[in-house]
Formats: structure tokens, C-alpha cells, sequence
């Protein structure tokens, strides 16, 4: 026999964060209670609105599975008597499980040998199951910040109000969070009547329809799309619609309602970004541009009811919209009486991280910085000085005070509006480039050298004073920081070296190495990052330890070997070269001198496979020389290809460790020429076996 | 009941909406406050297991919005009602949403959301998880169920809804400046918030951010302090907590007197949440040692 199943907790308006999340765990974990205690079942529809999580599960079985018993009783050894006789500990094990002596098995270890009672028994019904399985689902929801309310216990998100359980068209009788379990809901806060009875499980959504609450999420975050589309589309405007603003709105809303607003064109002279960022963050609100991207006088903002007099919802929506705006106004026109270098004053009052001085301290060390950046990345030293100078004045600004997300492009707008250089400006705003992860980079020289010197600055400072993340504790967003110096350093081909960075920045910190520093893990935690991005691009981690085993400070040539290395594996003499190479490392290895030291004295060769090898290798050897020289790994590692025929050849007719000293190191010190040879771009042998 | 039309009838209709829910209608605590939450009938009442429901109007301070009257949004003194219901009702919000139909707003006419915003004071070791409450995209409430009092968790938890009266009373009544807000309608004709204010705002924000004096403030938050540290282990939590209300006023004016960097801002946060925390258990203490009065059922039907 089959059931439908439904759940709905009924709640105050949850977080909006938390709507998508907890009724997706909420189903995840219903599943997994079910998979555990052996129920078969259909589809799990979950459904989530800021008022109710909801849990539809079609066609489950009335009955649970077999369950299968497994006891371990007394040893063998201890339980019958010289005589064979059962001894007490074994009847009354066997009695505990209601069987006589007979019906047990026994089972052999390592350890030893167990009598066993095993069995199955029939299923219980699952409705009889169903109230601990829910009451353990909702247990197991991550609750970012759990409350209590009234005079109760119970803990959640917001208080819980009713809850909705049916299996088939019965109610399950359960206690969920302090209430007590039926089949009545409620439809929408002000569009809904009264109350809903909810007959059968497979009614519940277009019940709620009716009701005026779109329960599924996709649903109701299509139709916020579509209407906002639609009105987008009457006027011949371009919606601005960040997937995360979407997924708010729709986590705020049961019955959308997207109503077109203006405001007053003067605002349109304040940047866009900032003005966006007043409608999103605040508002939760859509902004619009025009064909040529211009941002439009016009938002969308989305109700949750239907009203009776939407002119009155808009006009109270412009009103706001309009305060929002007039403070962005107010504080762009107030942070333009000051020249962006005028904010420098504040700055020794703000601190940056209390053991790491103010924030004037790090633009300091980000001048000192970005003066060692001036020779490898060919900056204009007044420019790099500058850039430094003026790196954290924005932080000081008004407007960035408002909207923190403008770090950066305020910092370009106002450099722009004080004539400065148009490059420092504009590396003001790529000092934060990359933002996130897949964010593009900075597109000059001068905007990566900040980036790198201002994430720098913050890695070694966080490492110095022994705040390393551990698990999810990463206030700094150092493993951010991290990824990002390593993009950096990978697109940047000036020679850059990353121990002389991270010691350069070091130095910058002066006397605060303290005892708890933890600053020799520093360079290995950027590298995890390394692996971590190689990763992402679907390099095999072999590849990249490889490359790490000839370098891994000067990231950029890193890579090239890395992309070298990638088309060398494609090739069918990879695999032999690879083993070959790990043969002789471990030939060398065993070598009681160091071959290293010899030369290769040809007059002692006594068979052609190693003359012949010989030859190969100075061949190959001149024609890569001039190859290192620019950096052509590719070729390099083409050229090495030839040297599969030789090699195998020695291998095959050439006994190395033989008892004529004079030759084994005389053919020791061959291979060890080989070997410089082969791993001079990467340490091949690391490579795995297969093709 | 009538649609209120001037500043002053939204007050009294707010009292005498939540005075029929029950609740004690207080006057304003006569000292310097930063928001209705530092009045003891919702600081200290909320500790313990004691019931307790009010509603009062509170006049707040906070130097440092002072703009001398120019900002038609912001003042350096401007007034909060504050409703606390203790144990918080399962229907607060309905009973809340009343309130608003009572002031004559139409929930099914204006869109009314319920939008996270948790409430943390560092200073009174408090906080509590709720909305600000819009209307129509404009904030005009706070919803907190208190969890947190002077470190102490709250059992029962304290349901605290505070409106903002000037924000409120422009949406309602349709005014861009609180200025121009109609306070009351008299003899003489309409009386504004700004004939009531105006002046006010002009001078106490030449006050606040040119005349204070620092080095006398500095003194004062120290005395507060020690008096407050002094009443606590004599366990006078009353007094005690009117003292670090005192040293609270005191440190915005500092504050506004940009007279505290960064650096000391959180040490003196410190400081009084070290006392606010140790009032708080003294209050509980005292409470307790009278056998939590309000605990005992008195309750008889008022016809």
C-alpha cells in the first residue's frame, strides 16, 4: 500500500537566507530518515515561502522494509562446556532473543568466534514511525541563529505557529516544536481568509494557491522574473537582476506583485554603481537601464500583495527610494569638498586589526610594498607611490561608509574628479580585483601590483600575529586572499618571487614578529590555494607537484611548465619516460658517491646502448639549452620525447649496479646526466603510471 | 476609530490601543536615553521569570544625529513608543498589525513585510532576533524577542516592538519634513513639530557638537562608573542602572564631541556592559530575594 505524505511547518516570517536552505535540508533530511529506516517512497516536492517549510513525499509505503536483527552473543569458547554442553551465558542469551540455542549462528573474526542471533522481522506501519522521523528532521536543521519566543522551550528560526502533517488523508499525530500537529494551514498574511483544512496531501499546493501563496520557490522566483520582464520589456528597459537579489525577493514573497516606480533624473548624475547598490541592498530593489546601458530613472519593486491601491504601494516606494538616493547624493557631493588624499588624516584613527596598527600604518607598508613592485612590473615610480598613498582613502569617504561594496570605484571616482593620473584611478578600483573567485583580474600593471601588495600586506600581517584560519574561521577571508595572489602571480609575467614577497612584506611589519608567528606556513598555505585553482581547471594534482618539485616561487613560469607538462602527458612516450625516471632516481639513490660530481668519461662505456644513449642526451641536451632560455617548455619537453628509444634500449641491454666500480659510476653518472635531462622542467617521475 | 490627524493623535491612539491590550501605559523615564529599551520598564523587566506588559512614549537621544535642524529626516532628540509583552503572545504580530489598522493603515492597500533585522546592543550585553517592519518599502518599526539581558538569557522571552514616531507620522500623514509635521490643532491653529522643536534641534545640536565639555565628560563617565560599581555591591540595581544610563548619555556626547577614537570607543563599550551585565544580576537577585511579586496570580476580571 502506497501513501502520499505531507508536511508543513507553519512559521513568523523566517530570514531570508534561511527559507531556500531550511526547506531544502528539511527534505534532504526526511529522505535520509526514510532511506534509513528502510521505506520506500516517490518524489519529494519540498516547498519553502517566508511563512511555511513544506515537505511533499508521494507514494510511500505504508509498511517498512524487513528489518534485519543482529545480535552478538557470549564467545564460543566461553559459552559451552568441555562436555558440549550450552552453558548459562548462552541460554540466556539466546532466551533474550527469544529463540532456544538452536536458532543461533555463529561468526568468525580475527578476534574470534561470536555466537550470533540473526534474524528479520516484518516492518512496523510507518505512521507509527513517522512522528520521531520528523521531529528528528527537524532537529537536524542547520539553524544559523536559533530563538526561543513566549514561555515555551522550543527553539527555531522564528516562532513556529502550526504544523500540517498528513499521511494518506489522515492526520499524523505528533508534537513539532511545541505545537501540535493537524491539518489546518493558512494562506497568505493579509490576502488569505481564514483557515485552510487540507483533505489529502496532493491538494496542499493548489489549495494554497487559492489562498494567494505560491508555495514552490522556482515557481513563485519565475513569476517575480516574468513580471519583471514584462514590464521591463512594455517600457523597452533592461532589468538588472543579480540572481542573489532574485532569490531574496523571492524568499520575502508569497504573491508577488512587481510594480514599475521613478525617481528624479537629477539623481542619475551620482555614479551608477552607487546608485544600484541603494536600490539592491536596501531596497531589494530592481534597477533598470536603457538599450545603451545607460541606468534608467526607473526601478521595480516587488509587493506581496495585490493591492487595492498600487499607486499608494508605488508612491510609498518612491518616497523611500527617494531618502536612499538623496543620502547617496548628499554623500558623493560631501566626499567631493575633500580631495581623496584629504582623507589620509583620519586615517591613523581607524584601526586596521588592533595588533596590526591603523589603517595609516598599512597604507605605509603598502607605499614600501609597491616601491619594491616599481622594478619587476615596470611601474612609473610616482605612480605606485601615489596609488599606495591613495589606497584606503575611500574607506574614509561618506559613501563608502553607506555601501562598503563600493570600495574601490569610489576611490576611481573621486581620483578622477581630483584630476588625478587616469592610471592611478583606475588601479585604485582593480586594487580589489579579483572580488570573488572568477572574477576578472586587474587589467594593468599598476592595479595588480596594489592588489598583490594590499593582500599581501593582509596574509602576512593575519600570519604574524598567528590568526591562520582554522575549519570555517577565516575572518580575514585569507583563503580569499590567498586564491587571489595566486591569480595574480600566475598572469603576472614579470619575474616575481614569491619567498621574496612574502619576506619583503615581512620586513614591512618590523618588530611586531611576535612569538606566536606562524609566518613559515604562510607560503605553503598560498600553495594550497595553487593546488586548489589547478584543481578547479581540471589539472591533476601530479601535474602540479611535478612542476612544484623543479619551482614554485616564480608562479608564472609555474604555469608555463604546468600547461607544458599537460600536452607532454598527452603523448604515448610519457608513461616509459616517467618510469624510466623513476628507475634512475632510484638507481641514484642507491649510488654509494655522488654521480652528480663525475663527469661522464665516454672512454669507459663498453656497450653502444649507452654510447648510444650517450649521444642522445648531448643531442638533446644542445637543442633545449637555448630552449630554457626562453621559456619553451613545450619544445623542451617534445625533444625529451626522443630520448624513449635510447633510454629503453639501456634499460633493456645495461646492467647498471655491476662490481667494476669504475663503470657502475661511470654509467651512475650517465644516468645522473639523464636525469637532469629529464626533470629539468618538471619532476616527471612524480607523474602517475597510467596514460 | 478615527484616522489620526496630527502627531499627538497618533500617540494616544497607540496608547489607547495597547492599553486595551492590556498592557500598563508608563510615562517617559525623566533621564537622557539613546531608545526606549534603556527605560527599566523594558531593561530590567525583561529579566527573570516575571510577566509584564507596557507601553510608553520615550524621547531619545542621540547627539550625534543632531543636523541644527536642517536634515527634514534626522534629529539629535525625536521620540520612540515602545510596546514590550511579557511572556511575547503567540499573536504579537497580529496584535501589532492591529495597532496599524487602528492608526488607519490598510494592510491589503499598503504592503506591509515583516524583514529580518536582528538587534544587538555590545553595550547592554542584550540581544534579540526580529524585523524592522515596512510599510510600503519604509521602515516604521522594530520587532525584537529579546534573548539576551545583561548577559542573562531571557525566560520568558520579552516580545519589544518600537515605532518611530516621526517616520510613522510623516508616512501616515503625508509630510516630507517631520518639521512640518501637525502636532496638534489648537485655537490658535495648527501647532508643528517644528514650532515645538525646531529651536530645540538648533541649539542642542550647537551643544552636542561645540560645547560640551570633553574634560568634564570624561570626569562624569568615570563618577557615573564608580557610583554604578559602588550601588551594585551594595545591591541597588535600580540606581545603579540610572547611573550607567547617565555614563550611557555621557559617552554619546563624547561621541559626538568626536572625542573618542576607534580604539577607546570599544573599551568604554566594555565598560558598560560590564556593568549593565552585573545590574542585571543584581536586579534578578533582589527580584528573587522578594519572591518575584508579579509572579504571584492576583489577576482578577476587571469588567
Amino acid at each position: 500500500m502506497l501513501n502520499d505524505l505531507l508536511f508543513e511547518l507553519g512559521t513568523e516570517e523566517l530570514p531570508s537566507g534561511a527559507v531556500l536552505p531550511l526547506a531544502e535540508a528539511l527534505a534532504d533530511q526526511l529522505k535520509m530518515a526514510f532511506s534509513k529506516e528502510n521505506i520506500q517512497h516517490g518524489k519529494i516536492h519540498s516547498f519553502a515561502t517566508p511563512r511555511r517549510l513544506a515537505v511533499l513525499i508521494h507514494d510511500v509505503e505504508t509498511v517498512q522494509g524487513n528489518q534485519k536483527i543482529s545480535r552478538r552473543g557470549p564467545t564460543v569458547a566461553a559459552a559451552v562446556s568441555t562436555e558440549g554442553q550450552a552453558l548459562p551465558s548462552l541460554l540466556g542469551f539466546a532466551k533474550s532473543c527469544g529463540v532456544t540455542v538452536n536458532d543461533l549462528t555463529t561468526v568468525k573474526t580475527d578476534k574470534g568466534e561470536w555466537w550470533m542471533y540473526e534474524a528479520e522481522n516484518p516492518g512496523a506501519k510507518t505512521r507509527d514511525l513517522l512522528s520521531a522521523m520528523i521531529n528528528g528532521a527537524i532537529a537536524a536543521l542547520p539553524i544559523a541563529k536559533p530563538m526561543r519566543w513566549g514561555a515555551g522551550d522550543a527553539t527555531f528560526a522564528r516562532p513556529v505557529h502550526w504544523a500540517v502533517f498528513l499521511f494518506g488523508d489522515d492526520i499524523v499525530d505528533a508534537h513539532v516544536l511545541g505545537v501540535k500537529t493537524g491539518r489546518h494551514s493558512f494562506g497568505h498574511r493579509f490576502h488569505g481568509s481564514e483557515e485552510i483544512s487540507i483533505p489529502t496531501p496532493r491538494a496542499y499546493e493548489a489549495l494554497l494557491k487559492e489562498a494567494f501563496v505560491i508555495a514552490d520557490f522556482a515557481e513563485r522566483r519565475q513569476l517575480i522574473v516574468d513580471q519583471i520582464n514584462q514590464i521591463a520589456k512594455a517600457h523597452d528597459f533592461q532589468p538588472i537582476m543579480p540572481e542573489s537579489l532574485v532569490d531574496e525577493v523571492t524568499s520575502i514573497v508569497e504573491w508577488p506583485q512587481a510594480l514599475l516606480a521613478n525617481f528624479e533624473p537629477e539623481f542619475l548624475e551620482v555614479p551608477s554603481e552607487a546608485l544600484i547598490a541603494a536600490m539592491q541592498s536596501h531596497q531589494k530593489c530592481f534597477a533598470l537601464r536603457d538599450k545603451q546601458d545607460q541606468l534608467l530613472p526607473n526601478f521595480i519593486t516587488v509587493a506581496n500583495i495585490v493591492s487595492i491601491n498600487p499607486e499608494q504601494v508605488i508612491l510609498g516606494n518612491e518616497k523611500v527610494m527617494r531618502a536612499r538616493l538623496s543620502d547617496a547624493a548628499f554623500f558623493f557631493r560631501q566626499d567631493k569638498r575633500q580631495t581623496l588624499h584629504q582623507y589620509r588624516d583620519g586615517m591613523a584613527n581607524v584601526v586596521f586589526q588592533a595588533r596590526l596598527g591603523s589603517l595609516e600604518d598599512k597604507v605605509n607598508r603598502l607605499q614600501v610594498l609597491m616601491g619594491h613592485l616599481v622594478d619587476p612590473l615596470q611601474l612609473k615610480d610616482s605612480q605606485a607611490i601615489r596609488v599606495a598613498e591613495l589606497s584606503k582613502c575611500d574607506l574614509m569617504t561618506g559613501m563608502v561608509g553607506e555601501f562598503p561594496e563600493l570600495q574601490g570605484l569610489m576611490g576611481y571616482y573621486y581620483a578622477r574628479h581630483d584630476n588625478e593620473d587616469e592610471a592611478v584611478a583606475q588601479a585604485l578600483n582593480e586594487q580589489y580585483m579579483p572580488r570573488f573567485s572568477g572574477d576578472e583580474l586587474p587589467k594593468s600593471s599598476l592595479g595588480l601590483a596594489l592588489s598583490l601588495a594590499d593582500r599581501l600586506d593582509t596574509l602576512v600581517g593575519a600570519f604574524v600575529i598567528g590568526q591562520k584560519p582554522t575549519g570555517d574561521k577565516d575572518p580575514f577571508k585569507l583563503r580569499r586572499h590567498a586564491l587571489a595572489v595566486v591569480r595574480l602571480l600566475l598572469s603576472a609575467q614579470a619575474a616575481l618571487n614569491l619567498s621574496t614577497l612574502i619576506h619583503d612584506t615581512l620586513h614591512g611589519y618590523g618588530d611586531l614578529q611576535s612569538t606566536d608567528s606562524c609566518i613559515v606556513e604562510l607560503k605553503p598555505f598560498i600553495l594550497e590555494r595553487l593546488h586548489s585553482y589547478y584543481h578547479g581547471i581540471g589539472v591533476a594534482q601530479e601535474i602540479v607537484y611535478a612542476v612544484r618539485a623543479r619551482q614554485d616561487d616564480w608562479l608564472y613560469d609555474l604555469d608555463k611548465r604546468v600547461h607544458a607538462l599537460l600536452s607532454f602527458t598527452q603523448r604515448p612516450e610519457a608513461v616509459s619516460l616517467s618510469a624510466a625516471c623513476k628507475r634512475v632516481n632510484n638507481l641514484l639513490q642507491h649510488a654509494s658517491i655522488d654521480p652528480r660530481l663525475h663527469d661522464v668519461d665516454k672512454n669507459k662505456f663498453t656497450e653502444t646502448a649507452e654510447k648510444a644513449l650517450y649521444e642522445h642526451i648531448r643531442t638533446v641536451e644542445q637543442r633545449i639549452s637555448p630552449l630554457y632560455s626562453c621559456g619553451d617548455y613545450s619544445q623542451i619537453l617534445s625533444q625529451l620525447a626522443s630520448l624513449h628509444g635510447p633510454v629503453d634500449h639501456f634499460f633493456e641491454h645495461v646492467m647498471v649496479m655491476i662490481d667494476d666500480e669504475e663503470i657502475k659510476h661511470n654509467r651512475l653518472s650517465l644516468l645522473a646526466r639523464l636525469q637532469n635531462v629529464l626533470q629539468g622542467v618538471a619532476d616527471i617521475s612524480l607523474l602517475q603510471q597510467s596514460p | 476609530m478615527k484616522k489620526p490627524t496630527t502627531f499627538q493623535d497618533i500617540i494616544l491612539t497607540l496608547q489607547q490601543f495597547w492599553a486595551a491590550q492590556g498592557c500598563v501605559i508608563l510615562q517617559p523615564l525623566d533621564m537622557e536615553v539613546g531608545a526606549g529599551t534603556f527605560h527599566p520598564a523594558t531593561f530590567l523587566r525583561a529579566i527573570g521569570p516575571e510577566p509584564w506588559s507596557s507601553a510608553y512614549v520615550q524621547p531619545s537621544r542621540r547627539p550625534t544625529d543632531g543636523r541644527y535642524g536642517e536634515n527634514p529626516n534626522r534629529v539629535q532628540h525625536y521620540y520612540q513608543f515602545q510596546v514590550v509583552l511579557k511572556p511575547s503572545p503567540l499573536d504579537i504580530q497580529e496584535k501589532y498589525l492591529d495597532s496599524l489598522r487602528a492608526l488607519g493603515v490598510d494592510p491589503l492597500a499598503d504592503d506591509i513585510r515583516f524583514v529580518e533585522d536582528n538587534w544587538e546592543s555590545p553595550s547592554l550585553g542584550a540581544w534579540g532576533l526580529g524585523w524592522e517592519v515596512w510599510q510600503n518599502g519604509m521602515e516604521i518599526s522594530q520587532f525584537t524577542y529579546f534573548q539576551q539581558i545583561g548577559g542573562l538569557p531571557c525566560k520568558p522571552v520579552t516580545g519589544e516592538l518600537t515605532y518611530g514616531l516621526e517616520r510613522l507620522a510623516m508616512f501616515l500623514l503625508g509630510v516630507d519634513s517631520l518639521f512640518e509635521l501637525p502636532w496638534a490643532k489648537t485655537a490658535q491653529g495648527v501647532v508643528t513639530y517644528g514650532d515645538v522643536f525646531h529651536q530645540n534641534e538648533v541649539e542642542m545640536s550647537a551643544y552636542n557638537f561645540e560645547h560640551a565639555n570633553i574634560e568634564a565628560l570624561f570626569k562624569q563617565f568615570d563618577y557615573y562608573e564608580a557610583e554604578a560599581q559602588k550601588l551594585v555591591a551594595l545591591q541597588l540595581a535600580l540606581p545603579a542602572f540610572e547611573m550607567v544610563i547617565k555614563a550611557s548619555h555621557a559617552f554619546n556626547l563624547l561621541d559626538a564631541r568626536h572625542a573618542i577614537s576607534v580604539t577607546e570607543r570599544q573599551r568604554y563599550i566594555l565598560r558598560v556592559r560590564q556593568l549593565a551585565k552585573s545590574i542585571a544580576l543584581a536586579y534578578y537577585q533582589t527580584r528573587e530575594a522578594l519572591g518575584f511579586p508579579l509572579l504571584s496570580s492576583k489577576v482578577c476580571d476587571v469588567e
